[in-house]
């Protein structure tokens, strides 16, 4: 703020001669540009150990970040800082952890799948029954025609068998399903790839070391690696419009992340979605997930833990979904001060080899630090279905009970792509 | 080396450092002097004839020498002392068999011992004389470059992708920049990525040839296969690299002349090294023969194998001439067993010969191989032989460059990729098709 002018100062004695600049006479047109001011802005000091002072140096950081002349290095300033952090996995033993993550990522969960768009009849509509036979065909392959060792090793049988049954489908079945879905013809299959996420959600009082007593946004990171991934060059359509007022809420939850539990750790902030920014095909598709075997059925089974099995498979979901989607946000140069103007979309198929759960999820803001979600209304979206058994038993060398409706489920997954194609 | 305190070498200029010093210095090199006179003092050894130094001669031990002398040891004293010398004891027997500290059976007491030595390849083989003596090995000649029908799908417009070339190095970029938020990814990351990225490239095809898609790709399978050749048998066995199976064989590729033809050929040997160099010796082994799946598999032809060498330490990597006899011995391999498995196990001349197709990449040299299986009779060395197509060392791209190079604070060179050849892809994509296209130059061999 300027200071006052000078001429509202004067004392009234000589107020008539008194005016220099900055007062106008009635009736008079300025004739140029007022004069450069007589003294530079007074502001807050940079240094000090004050509120104003930690406000003007977040003003500069978030300048700084606006102002960064490309992506990669305006993903380097926005984690450029490194401070301990919680890391967030998604694929977790910890006991409803689905809710906790939704707090952490300002996501409501909608069971079920998102109101189905008015597809285009494709070129050909596929058929359903060699797809059907290309999943028999790699399922009997790892099951059962392949000679594989007897036991595998210990907490190693999901990459035995489930772990090459999952890869080998969607390898086949996005080539067949090329011809249906121009995108996929363009797309990229990553096996394994690195995914990770780094953002800040509500405040804390930071409670040992140099730093204590100061007020810190609380610091997460996921680092996740999906069993495959696509990525295209085009962005999925939107399943809801932006605003849109969805029926639920976040979850409040009010104890500290440690208490989940979660454990902090220091590190480099990474964001990624599988690939650098350079990369054509920057954003996704669909990830697949196998559940480990440290979290399988049976095992929840053996620890009276049968609720918590879908609450595996969500708490999967929403983390990766959520990390990746926003990654892909990132690296269109949003972040949580800059907010998204178009809705990210990404989808998840879960499985453990027998059981697939489907999720989608739209990601309508990115502002979740506490003084960008101050008037903030919108949420992200998370729909999930619950996980049901593509097949019933492998007897030999046929499948029993094939579950047609999951392959159809999946092959819309893959089928999905912008109305324009 | 940081620990060497006395210099290796003095500095050039500088005076030998076990010169005479003193009066003499400089007089090292002075005078040439005069030969030697060659008596046999002065040559190496004692004259013939003369007795051997002490320190040459024979030592028998003292044992040996004065029968009836034995060591005095501290075993009767049950401690030791240090002028006594160390008894010999018998080995402790636990007297019980502890599974968890046995030594396990040995080579002579287990079932399956024999007598007689197998030679077994398998995936960490590093045959001495390569190609060559895999060619041996396999009773194969050899023809340089890829075979004429292979050529002829690359020639063709249609089996080419749309926007080939950029999609190809999109691939690579992804493979070697792309991949990881660190500067440069390490082989093994990068290697097996470019490999699934252009098996991508080639599985969209499937829309414009829908016989594509009756193909199954096979990880960590192992094959098994066996053969006697001029009397030493001679196994292939255990993992070895991604295989592509399809439900319709591959047709084969030379015709029956020119496999009559190869009965005239001479096998090249490399007499003071054994063929069988640098194979595994095995006592203990089983003859038996397996692709790798069981009966009724629904794709049970294998069309290729693809093979990534993606060892980061570059003594433990392949070098390219023993990555092609990998190549050709497991290449043989699943085609011998599936030969053995349709046609039976006595051998003889094939009316249809079985071919495999090979391809060995590093991460930027690909080898190509195209096998044709003619007979199982491997025994003696004349005779109706198999043929194998090779084409050696086809680079992809010459390097990358990851940072830019900036002469004179001028970007003159950019990141990316450099010396991209665009041939290399298209054979890849032209064994790909290998089976499912129909070219011109197709005849019918029966």
């Amino acid at each position: 703020e300027y200071p006052a002018p000078p001429g509202k100062m004067a004392a009234p004695r000589g107020w008539r001669l008194a005016w220099q600049g900055h007062c106008r006479l009635l009736h008079t047109e300025r004739s140029a540009a007022p004069p450069p001011p007589l003294y530079p802005p007074v502001v807050a000091s940079h240094t000090a150990k004050s509120k104003s002072a930690k406000r003007r140096r977040l003003e500069y950081f978030y300048q700084q970040v606006h102002e960064a002349p490309s992506i990669a290095e305006k993903l380097r300033l926005y984690g450029r800082l490194q401070r301990l952090k919680y890391v967030v996995y998604p694929q977790t033993f910890s006991l409803n952890a689905d809710r906790w993550y939704q707090s952490f990522t300002k996501t409501v969960f909608v069971p079920g799948l998102p109101p189905a768009g008015a597809q285009p009849a494709g070129p050909g509509a596929p058929d359903l029954s060699e797809l059907r036979s290309l999943a028999c065909d790699a399922l009997l392959q790892e099951h059962f025609y392949q000679r594989k060792r007897e036991r595998p090793f210990l907490y190693r049988e999901q990459q035995h068998v489930p772990g090459p049954f999952l890869t080998q489908l969607v390898s086949s079945l996005s080539a067949a399903l090329g011809s249906s879905n121009p995108l996929l013809a363009t797309s990229c299959l990553d096996l394994k790839p690195q995914v990770n996420f780094y953002w800040e959600r509500g405040e804390t009082v930071v409670c040992r070391g140099y730093r204590t007593g100061r007020i810190d946004p609380v610091r997460f990171q996921i680092d996740d690696e999906p069993l495959i991934q696509i990525r295209v060059p085009k962005q999925l359509p939107e399943f809801v419009p932006l605003d849109y007022s969805v029926p639920g809420e976040v979850p409040v939850i009010n104890h500290k992340p440690d208490k989940l539990p979660l454990f902090k750790r220091q590190y480099d902030n990474k964001i990624f979605i599988g690939s650098k920014v350079a990369d054509p095909c920057s954003y996704g598709h669909t990830q697949f997930h196998l559940i480990p075997d440290k979290l399988k059925r049976e095992r929840l089974l053996k620890a009276n833990l049968a609720d918590q099995i879908e609450v595996t498979y969500r708490a999967n979901g929403i983390a990766s979904l959520f990390a990746w989607t926003a990654a892909q946000a990132m690296y269109q140069g949003f972040w949580c001060e800059a907010d998204v103007t178009r809705p990210f979309v990404s989808q998840a198929v879960i499985s453990d080899g027998k059981y697939f759960a489907f999720f989608c999820y739209q990601l309508n803001t990115l502002a979740l630090t506490v003084k960008a979600d101050q008037n903030n209304p919108r949420k992200n979206i998370c729909w999930g279905t619950e996980s049901k058994p593509l097949y019933e038993a492998v007897e030999g060398n046929n499948v029993k009970g094939f579950n047609d409706e999951i392959l159809l489920q999946l092959v819309q997954f893959l089928l999905n792509r912008p109305e324009q194609l | 080396m940081a620990g060497l305190w006395w210099p290796a070498r003095p500095a050039a200029g500088a005076l030998r450092a076990w010169a005479p010093r003193g009066p003499h210095r400089g007089k090292t090199a002075q005078v040439p002097r005069r030969p030697l006179p060659r008596t046999p003092w002065t040559t190496r050894g004692p004259p013939p004839g003369a007795p051997l130094p002490r320190s040459w001669q024979d030592k028998r031990p003292v044992q040996e020498q004065i029968p009836g002398l034995e060591q005095v040891t501290y075993a009767g004293k049950q401690y030791f002392v240090p002028w006594l010398a160390r008894p010999r004891l018998p080995r402790w027997e636990r007297g019980w068999h502890d599974p968890r500290h046995s030594p396990g059976p040995r080579y002579v007491a287990m079932p399956l011992y024999k007598e007689r030595v197998c030679y077994v390849c398998h995936q960490r083989t590093k045959m001495l004389e390569g190609v060559r003596q895999a060619l041996w090995l396999t009773k194969t000649k050899l023809m340089e470059g890829l075979p004429p029908k292979v050529l002829s799908i690359i020639d063709e417009p249609a089996n080419q992708l749309e926007n080939e070339d950029e999609r190809v190095q999109n691939a690579i970029s992804h493979a070697r920049v792309w991949i990881t938020t660190e500067l440069i990814p390490k082989r093994e990351s990068y290697c097996p990525v470019l490999l699934e990225d252009l098996l991508h490239l080639c599985r969209t095809m499937a829309s414009k040839y829908p016989s594509l898609s009756k193909r199954m790709l096979a990880r960590d399978y192992k094959v098994a296969a066996a053969w006697e050749r001029e009397s030493s048998i001679l196994q292939v066995r255990g993992m070895n690299g991604i295989l592509l199976n399809a439900i319709n064989p591959l047709l084969p590729v030379a015709s029956k002349d020119e496999i009559l033809a190869t009965e005239n050929h001479i096998l090249e040997t490399f007499h003071p090294i054994s063929p069988t160099i640098d194979l595994q010796e095995v006592n203990v082994y089983e003859e038996r023969h397996d692709t790798g799946f069981r009966e009724g598999y629904p794709y049970p032809h294998p069309h290729t194998l693809y093979f990534v060498e993606s060892a980061n330490v570059r003594p433990v990597r392949f070098r390219p001439e023993q990555l092609r006899a990998k190549m050709l011995m497991f290449a043989f391999g699943n085609a011998l067993a599936k030969a053995k498995i349709l046609y039976g196990d006595d051998p003889k001349v094939l009316e249809h010969p079985v071919v495999v197709q090979s391809i060995g990449t590093e991460g930027r040299i690909f080898q190509f191989m195209v096998f044709q299986l003619n007979t199982t009779d491997l025994a003696s060395s004349d005779g109706v032989k198999n043929l194998v197509w090779i084409d050696s060392d086809q680079y992809m791209y010459d390097y990358i460059r990851y940072l830019p190079g900036i002469r004179k604070k001028v970007v003159k060179f950019p990141p990316g990729i450099y010396g991209y050849r665009p041939d290399t892809f298209k054979k890849f994509l032209a064994l790909y098709l290998h089976g499912a296209v129909q070219d011109s130059t197709q005849t019918q061999i029966l």
